[in-house]
């Protein structure tokens, strides 16, 4: 059997895992290269999947083997619209945070490096998994090493806050694992075999009162890696505690796949329960826009006052995904590598200043435009995409969003919620210009007031290089978006389709039954029809 | 001779241990004695085993049969209970040595209890029950007091044997009272005389709660669990280990025995199939009590002895859930059986490796910074903590998945039992993260004594297997779920 892309992207940092538990530890310059020259592998490797025709909806490069046959489990793999660009999200910004952490990280280095090889892996192995107890497995598997990343190389409080991380997470993915089991259980019942292949439980329609309960389990799982709010307390101990790398990772991929798990796996499989739960989602998401910037503000800390700004944008995120149409979810996906791009720039920025000043007190600093130019120029750049300025990555973004939940008639009689949510997550915006202004006058601008700063290096050769990516991007999507819309576009019309005949046929079902996605847009369309129908004979609503 | 081949494991066992009892009377080398058992250990299981692989069990004379089932349901025991007792030998191997407690009747004692184990887990007939139970537990209390100078294994071991007696008493009382109800000793002959309506339903009711809480003391299932941590914690380390997998196995397999084969007809039961909802609240009380007083505890063998209870009641899900999905429920509690105890092994080890001669590792504290002066030493006690756990892709992660989706199947209430089980478990994140915690995470106080590992050969070679096992039933569990299910149809259809 030939190893097709996706499984080679698996395997390069699995086998560079292992490789490196071999090299001896006191080799360090070998130990830090191989690393991060296995990720860059790893970047090289997954341009390759840009290669694929994405003009189409589907799934491209699967590949499926059977694994434990008795329970229909199986490695089944693949990529489309949807997950493409938060695969090489991963890849892209996976090199930059263990390349960035050789700053600062000098102490078990192999180990470090092992950690992140293995996270490399969590991530990408759940981003294409398309196998429930595949893409389970991966989601765990992330776990461990983040937990390890926080609470070995961490701040004063790692421990606590490596120990809440794992917790919030390990809760929410354990009740999702007996939902994951239920909805099994019932395609077994009608089919007769066990499957856990997505594509098959597809087929599976359930009625509305089943899909409640059981996205309920799927949502506080996503929720709390969004995380929304109130599931985002873990997030700024994670964050201020963890080494500069962790962050990153963390903020840039990390959360997304909570985001992703909603638009792969919940939705498609309880259609009815998002259509009716999610406006109340977007509306703790906008919640969250409003409560995380409003906090962002009042932060002397810059590490947390990004880490609170990331409440705000996943916010904003989740509006747009369940306004349900094309704009908000192409929005939504664009956003999350957007917020990747600009918030893991910020870390990486914070990073730097922490590794000159070991503070990161707003306090501490002051007039460091002079002192440092190019940091300031580079923090600046980043902070016009996090605010959304137009011509940036931010703006394209936050549009498609608002523009998304501007138009939504998600659920009945939501549809001036919609219009009162759009206002409000707008003057979230404002509000992001605000904060992050804020920071910058407090850090760069103004005269130098402390004489510790007077003479602290500008960027470094290897941090100017970790950066340049993310601002080429920055601008790239912000000037030029049509070259990543193009692909997730279609992906994400067949989404929206498929989604609304799943939704009325989930509506109509009264036991669980099972149903190709075509017979459930027939039946939609008959449907449509009937009722046109019953319409212009007067009768009906 | 070969008639008996369908019970050759448990000859085998008696042959050895009988051939050391008499080594050890007449030579002065203890060396050896530690890998004569478990060779002869391994060998049962291997002999189970192979029956297991071809799938036929020869068949036996009757004068065997009715006390002792030759069926597959048998040999799997036969394999989890001579692997952990295997496994455990190898640990006291380096351990007692260590500290030097090497004498040659542990062995002999251990390899006659691992007997009574395999005694019990085949045992069809309420008499064979009895003798099983006490052959293993008769060991089980020597073997606890091992260390006699210790206060804390004296008490652990009165403790254990004065409420094991009453435990033992309590199921003799019920056997003798089902007896009398049905006028069978046999569990086949109770059930037909059950099912034809002949026995006396008050009796009959009696005598099961009797026997039920028999058994879920052996089992360690709260509320009968007040033995466990005090004779674990007394009990020297290898010890704690063999009654954590081995004993535990075997009383969960009488246990399967007595409730699925005598009382598991729902058809013809009727009132008689109500031992569901008191395992259910057993398994329940179990995975909540023994999860949140795990938290609280500062000795991590302690906390492995509260952690042993809760996983008695994820074990119990597996039991609960026989009703409505019959031979897949037994046989997802098989494989959780057979998957912790790989992990336990793998835990417990690792804890062993930790300390050295006066200076045992057992508590937190122990472990601080230990993982960054001795990698190698921890890294199997994380993998253990791990599987323990449930985190994928671990033998304990596939366990879990394994009984929860029984109960998930078996539907209406019992899926709110698996949602309990999973928060169960989450609880039980908290306290295996701590070892990792105070592994890599926290150096050790000023004047505290730093705990060395030990060298020994013997403790590391049962860290690898266990922890292959441990990977490897994690990653491909294929042929060990194909074993776990053709033992559970071997007995329940």
């Amino acid at each position: 059997m030939s190893i097709g892309i996706l499984t080679w992207l698996l395997l390069v940092p699995a086998a560079s895992a292992v490789i490196l538990l071999a090299l001896p530890r006191s080799w360090e310059r070998t130990i830090r290269g191989f690393a991060v020259g296995a990720m860059l592998v790893e970047l090289v490797l997954s341009l390759r999947l840009l290669f694929a025709n994405y003009s189409e909806a589907g799934y491209r490069l699967v590949e499926q083997v059977s694994w434990i046959e008795s329970f229909g489990i199986s490695y089944k793999v693949g990529v489309d619209g949807l997950s493409l660009w938060l695969v090489i999200l991963t890849t892209l910004l996976s090199p930059i945070a263990l390349y960035a952490s050789w700053g600062s990280i000098t102490t078990r280095i192999k180990e470090y490096a092992f950690s992140f090889l293995l996270l490399e892996l969590g991530m990408l192995g759940a981003f294409v998994a398309l196998d429930l107890f595949l893409f389970y497995v991966f989601w765990e598997l992330m776990l461990v090493p983040m937990y390890l990343i926080i609470g070995v190389w961490g701040g004063k409080d790692r421990v606590y806050a490596a120990v809440k991380f794992f917790l919030y997470t390990m809760v929410g993915s354990l009740l999702m694992l007996v939902a994951i089991l239920y909805v099994v259980s019932s395609y077994h019942e009608l089919a007769g075999g066990y499957t856990f292949d997505l594509e098959k439980l597809s087929s599976l329609v359930l009625p509305a009162t089943q899909q409640y309960l059981l996205f309920s389990a799927f949502a506080l799982a996503f929720a709390i890696k969004v995380p929304m709010f109130p599931f985002h307390t873990w997030l700024p101990d994670a964050h201020v505690q963890a080494p500069t790398g962790g962050s990153v990772i963390l903020a840039a991929v990390l959360l997304k796949l909570g985001i992703y798990g909603f638009i792969r796996f919940a939705m498609p499989l309880f259609p009815v329960a998002s259509q009716t739960i999610g406006p109340v989602l977007a509306a703790l998401g906008v919640v969250g826009i409003i409560y995380g910037a409003y906090t962002a503000w009042v932060q002397r800390d810059l590490k947390k006052l990004i880490a609170y700004s990331s409440v705000s944008h996943m916010g904003f995120i989740l509006l747009g995904l369940f306004a349900m149409n094309r704009n908000g979810i192409s929005g939504a996906i664009l956003q999350m590598i957007n917020h990747g791009v600009s918030t893991g720039a910020l870390f990486l920025l914070v990073g730097v200043i922490y590794e000159r000043r070991h503070s990161r007190m707003l306090d501490d600093f002051g007039g460091l435009a002079k002192v440092m130019p190019w940091y300031a120029t580079f923090f600046v750049i980043i902070t016009m995409s996090s605010i959304g300025l137009p011509s940036t990555n931010g703006f394209i973004g936050e549009f498609m969003i608002l523009a998304g939940s501007f138009f939504s008639r998600g659920a009945v009689g939501f549809g001036s919620g919609w219009l009162v949510m759009t206002l409000l997550a707008a003057t979230g915006v404002i509000f992001a210009a605000v904060y992050m202004l804020h920071a910058v006058l407090r850090m760069f601008w103004g005269k130098v007031v402390h004489a510790e700063n007077e003479s602290l290096p500008d960027l470094n050769r290897r941090e100017v290089l970790s950066l340049l990516p993310l601002v080429a991007l920055v601008f790239w999507i912000g000037l030029y978006p049509k070259f990543f819309l193009d692909k997730m576009d279609p992906a994400v019309d067949a989404f929206v389709e498929d989604f609304t005949a799943r939704y009325e046929a989930g509506r109509n079902t009264a036991a669980p039954r099972l149903a190709e996605i075509e017979a459930l847009r027939a039946e939609r369309d008959a449907g449509k029809l009937a009722l046109a129908a019953d319409r212009s004979a007067g009768v009906g609503p | 001779m070969t008639a008996l081949f369908g019970i050759s494991p448990l000859l085998l066992l008696v042959a050895a241990g009988l051939a050391i009892m008499v080594v050890d009377a007449f030579s002065k080398d203890r060396g050896g004695l530690a890998l004569v058992t478990s060779v002869s250990l391994f060998a049962a299981a291997a002999v189970a085993g192979s029956m297991l692989w071809t799938g036929d069990v020869p068949p036996a004379p009757e004068l065997v049969t009715q006390y002792l089932a030759v069926d597959r349901l048998g040999l799997f025991f036969d394999v989890v209970i001579c692997v952990g007792a295997g496994l455990s030998t190898l640990l006291a191997g380096g351990y007692l040595r260590e500290h030097e407690l090497e004498r040659g009747e542990f062995y002999v004692l251990l390899i006659f209890t691992a007997f009574g184990a395999m005694v019990l887990a085949r045992a069809v007939d309420l008499l064979s029950i009895f003798l099983g139970l006490e052959t293993m537990s008769l060991g089980a209390y020597a073997l606890v007091a091992y260390r006699r100078t210790s206060a804390r294994a004296v008490e652990g071991a009165v403790k254990y044997f004065l409420l094991g007696s009453f435990a033992a008493a309590i199921l003799l009382f019920g056997s003798a009272l089902l007896y009398g109800a049905t006028a069978h000793t046999d569990l086949a002959g109770i059930r037909d005389s059950i099912a034809g309506g002949t026995a006396n339903p008050a009796l009959t009711i009696l005598a099961l709660v009797m026997i039920v809480v028999g058994l879920a003391f052996k089992v360690g299932a709260v509320p009968f669990h007040m033995w466990v941590p005090d004779s674990y914690e007394g009990a020297p380390t290898p010890v704690t280990t063999f009654m954590s997998v081995a004993v535990k196995a075997a009383a969960v397999a009488v246990l399967v025995r007595v409730l699925v084969g005598a009382f598991g007809d729902p058809a013809s039961m009727g009132l008689y199939t109500g031992w569901t909802p008191v395992v259910v609240l057993l398994s329940i009380a179990s995975m909540v009590y023994g999860n949140l007083a795990a938290i609280a505890q500062s000795s991590v063998k302690r906390m492995l002895a509260y952690s042993s209870i809760a996983h008695a009641g994820y074990i119990l899900v597996g039991l609960a859930a026989v009703h409505q999905v019959g031979s897949y429920a037994v046989s997802a509690l098989l494989y959780y059986v057979a998957a912790y105890t790989v992990s336990n092994v793998l835990a417990f080890g690792s804890l062993i490796l930790m300390g050295s001669k006066d200076r045992e590792a057992v508590s937190y504290d122990d472990l601080a910074g230990a993982g960054h002066r001795h990698p190698v030493a921890a890294f199997p006690f994380v993998i253990g903590v791990l599987s323990l756990l449930g985190m994928p892709p671990t033998a304990g992660f596939f366990g879990k998945y394994y009984v929860f989706s029984a109960a998930v199947q078996a539907g209406g209430p019992m899926i709110w039992l698996a949602v309990l089980g999973v928060l169960a478990s989450a609880v039980g994140a908290y306290y295996y993260l701590k070892v990792i915690v105070y592994l890599f995470m926290r150096e050790p106080e000023e004047d505290q004594p730093i705990a060395v590992p030990m060298r020994s050969a013997y403790v590391g070679f049962a860290l690898v297997i266990a922890g292959y096992y441990v990977v490897k039933m994690g990653v491909t569990p294929g042929r060990f779920l194909d074993w776990a299910s053709s033992a559970a149809s071997s007995f329940v259809g």
